[in-house]
């Protein structure tokens, strides 16, 4: 509990050591950083969607909703000022990795025995002390009279978010990065292939009477074959 | 009262620091109240957005780019980490016929 309490207060001595830097008190903006109305519909979007992730049985519904959420945190990317990530993340989030998760849902169709991990009243009296004390710094946040504080100045400059500018930033000061990344993502795609590769042993139990598939690309349908046995 | 409404009609750096601190919390429940190995690989992902969002507010109130820029190479490794984590997953699957993760102790003690 003291370690979300420290947390929320570190991040609210960032935000103040940030304002220091900031712009003078003659640009700030009364309109805030975003519209209002987009703000609070995509964070109950966002919220919605997150606490429905993980709250679902459905494994497929729990994709979707995760789907949901990253479309409103897109959203409210574009909200920041930060348009080419936002396209980003509704490239990377709500294609590739959705259509990820989906495939591996599919290939493991299992149901759940037994899906909540809660046992011990001792540990679910914690959970609740933690999500109210967060609940109660979060509203207490919101009623202060300081959460007008970091309220920033208004309009970005023009060059602010675009992807020349990301660009100038990843082929100047953020190459070692870039490159590491391209590195990164080579030794990941390799490390899936090996990890995912059907290996050569005995098949299952379960497909032991069943005649034999080509070694190759045939564990995925062994597997969609026995989840779809064991559904009926 | 007053300032209350006040805080809910001008959107300030702080509220997005909010959200993203709401979506780090249902993150961590889900990775702790949730037993399903994908459940908690999306809560992960989760809890990645919830941090990219406090960089790019950051990024934002100080008009620095170079938040964005981090928050770019955030959304590769949670790529990475989504393949990697996913090709386990089937992986773990294939052996064990399973993916609960309370099963999985094989390595404990």
């Amino acid at each position: 509990m003291m370690g979300l309490g420290s947390v929320s207060s570190s991040l609210l001595l960032l935000g103040q050591a940030a304002q220091v830097q900031q712009v003078p008190a003659a640009s700030l903006s009364v309109q805030g950083m975003a519209p209002a109305w987009a703000f609070w519909i995509l964070s109950v979007l966002t919220v919605v969607g997150a606490l429905s992730t993980i709250l679902r049985r459905n494994l497929i519904g729990a994709v979707m909703s995760m789907v949901a959420t990253f479309f409103g945190i897109a959203s409210l990317y574009a909200l920041l000022s930060a348009h080419f990530l936002a396209a980003i993340q509704v490239l990377v989030y709500a294609g590739a990795i959705m259509v990820l998760f989906v495939f591996v849902i599919m290939v493991l169709n299992r149901e759940e025995a037994e899906p909540w991990a809660l046992r011990s009243p001792v540990i679910k009296a914690l959970g609740t002390g933690s999500l109210v004390y967060l609940a109660v710094r979060l509203g207490e946040m919101l009623l202060s009279p300081k959460a007008g504080v970091l309220q920033t100045a208004g309009h970005p400059s023009g060059e602010y978010g675009t992807v020349a500018s990301i660009g100038d930033y990843f082929f100047t000061k953020f190459l070692f990065p870039f490159e590491a990344i391209s590195i990164l993502l080579v030794i990941a795609v390799i490390g899936a292939v090996v990890l995912a590769r059907t290996v050569a042993k005995p098949t299952s139990v379960h497909e032991a009477g069943a005649a034999p598939l080509p070694s190759s690309n045939g564990d995925g349908d062994d597997a969609a074959a026995d989840a779809s046995h064991g559904g009926h | 009262m007053q300032q209350f409404w006040q805080n809910m009609s001008v959107i300030s750096t702080e509220h997005f620091l909010i959200l993203g601190v709401v979506l780090f919390a249902i993150g961590v429940f889900g990775v702790f109240l949730r037993r399903n190995a994908l459940i908690t690989l999306m809560s992960i992902e989760l809890i990645l957005n919830a941090a990219n969002l406090t960089l790019l507010a950051f990024a934002r109130a100080q008009q620095d780019m170079r938040g964005q820029a981090l928050a770019l190479l955030v959304i590769a490794v949670a790529a990475a980490e989504a393949a990697i984590g996913l090709a386990i997953v089937v992986g773990v699957f294939r052996n064990r016929h399973n993916t609960n993760l309370d099963d999985l102790t094989l390595l404990r003690y």
